[in-house]
């Protein structure tokens, strides 16, 4: 079904990113969930109430008094909306579209290797990189949490809150996969596969920052992750969350289609 | 029907590019040069061949499997050297080799080793920092590692030194000897001459000659007798120019090279 070396190889160039971005993530979740007591939510507040477009602009609400609650508040609504998303971009496009752009894909294509062996396997790394960024957040959280203030986070409550994320993150990373699967050139590729979820991005701030510009949040898949609604186990926000998924599905399955259909230039 | 048969092959990319009707085939332990100016479609049909591309109209098949279809099972007995050499340049020669023979699943077992000390290349440099000969270099061990009883070899010489040249064409004399199908497209007129069985010469998109080498030569081979004034000079003109003498009457020939042919084959046209 997949190509071990191959897999081995690209796990290989995912380490190093990786590394960067688990780095970055254990910064800001280990310093804003230290920030966490009830006074200092006030000065966070306070903040919200001198500049609130700005706050909600970032997904920065006000009036969070759980743990959790502050959490979504300060890094559901951009840190770690963002940071993975770069991940799903970078990989996305190397793991496919610059191969073929550059030519290495020869060295993958004249080899007993059936093509769709080799989408599965560029697919798994992907996979796989996701879902070890996204259990290296959960992990850090619960542990910083529990250093920080045990006892104050609900662990099953950061589990559904955080197979929610997964979910948004596995349809930003079939869009990025999709784009490079289909696109010859790593040109338009980027643009595709980068544009749409940045785009979306700005979309989404835009529609939090007030009520002229709230229908805007129909025209962006961010919507469809409700962090608050998924820890209230809300059945609209779930849905939501099902919804990223079965699209990521999707999005994959037609990337491995075109993969193996499409003519290669190289 | 040959190890590597195309058939009608037809590839339109519009404004005249792209390849036309073309067939030929190449028998087992044959080697066939694929000749042609630059863009007349020599990889555009090796793709083809290597099912990178989708035939339009006409096909292509290897060992009797479809080249799109059946790529995979293709490749296992196949060998190949592309136009444009560009490996993972994050990994240095050895690592790709190890890797490109991991991905193969080829034991321990293979030529790898063999085509290093043939064409003295030391593997440990980065393939980034490489020269464009030991990318070359690095291109014939993957292609030939696995023993392949096909070759495709898409100008297989680029950037090789001329001493490696000639190790490149005393490589395939003895490729040819085991038993094993060159298609070996090329620019250099001299290694074609001296490694190929039939050429097939390709302009414009179509195939406008396909024959044997010798053919190619005997055709446009012109004879010459001359009469000489004296014996002993009749002797040393003879000698001279390689020919057949005859009392004072001496036969010599001049071999057209081919590249001469070549060119009254697409000289003076519109290629570009």
């Amino acid at each position: 079904m997949i190509n071990l070396a191959l897999y081995k190889r690209e796990m290989k160039g995912s380490v190093k990113v990786l590394l960067i971005f688990a780095a970055i993530v254990t910064l800001y979740v280990t310093i804003i969930i230290s920030m966490y007591d009830p006074e200092m939510v006030e000065t966070l507040d306070s903040f919200y109430d001198i500049m609130p477009e700005v706050m909600a602009a970032v997904g920065m609400s006000a009036g969070s008094t759980s743990l959790i609650g502050f959490m979504i508040s300060y890094l559901y609504g951009f840190i770690l909306l963002v940071f993975p998303m770069l991940f799903c971009i970078l990989r996305g496009n190397g793991l496919v579209a610059k191969y073929v752009d550059r030519g290495s894909m020869v060295t993958l294509l004249a080899a007993p290797v059936k093509r769709r062996t080799i989408a599965m396997t560029q697919l798994s790394v992907m996979l796989s990189g996701i879902v070890l960024l996204v259990l290296y957040i959960t992990g850090l959280e619960v542990v910083a949490a529990r250093v920080s203030f045990p006892g104050e986070l609900a662990v099953p409550e950061l589990l559904k809150l955080n197979t929610a994320l997964l979910c948004l993150h596995l349809f930003i990373g079939s869009i990025c996969f999709f784009a490079s699967c289909a696109f010859s050139d790593t040109k338009y590729s980027i643009a595709v596969g980068a544009g749409i979820p940045a785009l979306t991005y700005v979309l989404q701030m835009l529609a939090n920052t007030g009520e002229k510009a709230e229908k805007v949040k129909y025209f962006t898949f961010f919507t469809l992750f409700d962090a608050a609604g998924v820890v209230e186990g809300e059945r609209a926000a779930i849905f939501g969350a099902a919804v990223l998924f079965m699209g990521a599905v999707l999005l994959f399955g037609s990337a491995i289609g075109v993969f193996c259909k499409k003519d290669m230039h190289i | 029907m040959g190890v590597i048969s195309i058939q009608n092959l037809t590839r339109d990319y519009g404004l005249g590019k792209g390849i036309f009707d073309v067939s030929f085939e190449v028998e087992r332990g044959e080697i066939f040069g694929f000749l042609g100016p630059n863009g007349a479609g020599k990889t555009t049909t090796i793709r083809h061949l290597m099912g990178f591309i989708r035939p339009r109209s006409g096909e292509c098949r290897i060992n009797e499997m479809d080249c799109w279809k059946k790529h995979d099972e293709i490749q296992k007995q196949l060998g190949y050297i592309p136009g444009e050499i560009s490996f993972f340049e994050d990994m240095s020669g050895r690592e790709f080799l190890k890797f490109a023979a991991d991905y193969r699943k080829l034991d321990r077992d293979n030529r790898m080793q063999e085509m290093l000390d043939r064409f003295e290349l030391d593997p440990k440099g980065k393939i980034k920092k490489m020269s464009k000969g030991m990318k070359q270099k690095l291109g014939i061990a993957a292609a030939f590692m696995h023993d392949p009883d096909i070759l495709i070899l898409d100008e297989p010489t680029s950037g090789l030194d001329p001493l490696m040249q000639n190790r490149f064409i005393e490589l395939i004399a003895e490729e040819k000897k085991r038993g094993k199908t060159v298609l070996l497209s090329s620019h250099m007129f001299e290694e074609v001459e001296r490694t190929c069985d039939r050429i097939g010469i390709i302009r414009n998109g179509k195939l406008v000659n396909v024959d044997f080498v010798e053919k190619l030569r005997e055709r446009h081979m012109h004879t010459y007798t001359v009469m000489l004034d004296t014996e002993e000079k009749a002797k040393a003109f003879a000698k001279d120019f390689e020919g057949s003498r005859d009392g004072v009457k001496v036969t010599v020939s001049a071999k057209q090279s081919l590249e001469t042919i070549f060119m009254d084959y697409y000289g003076g046209g519109q290629n570009d």
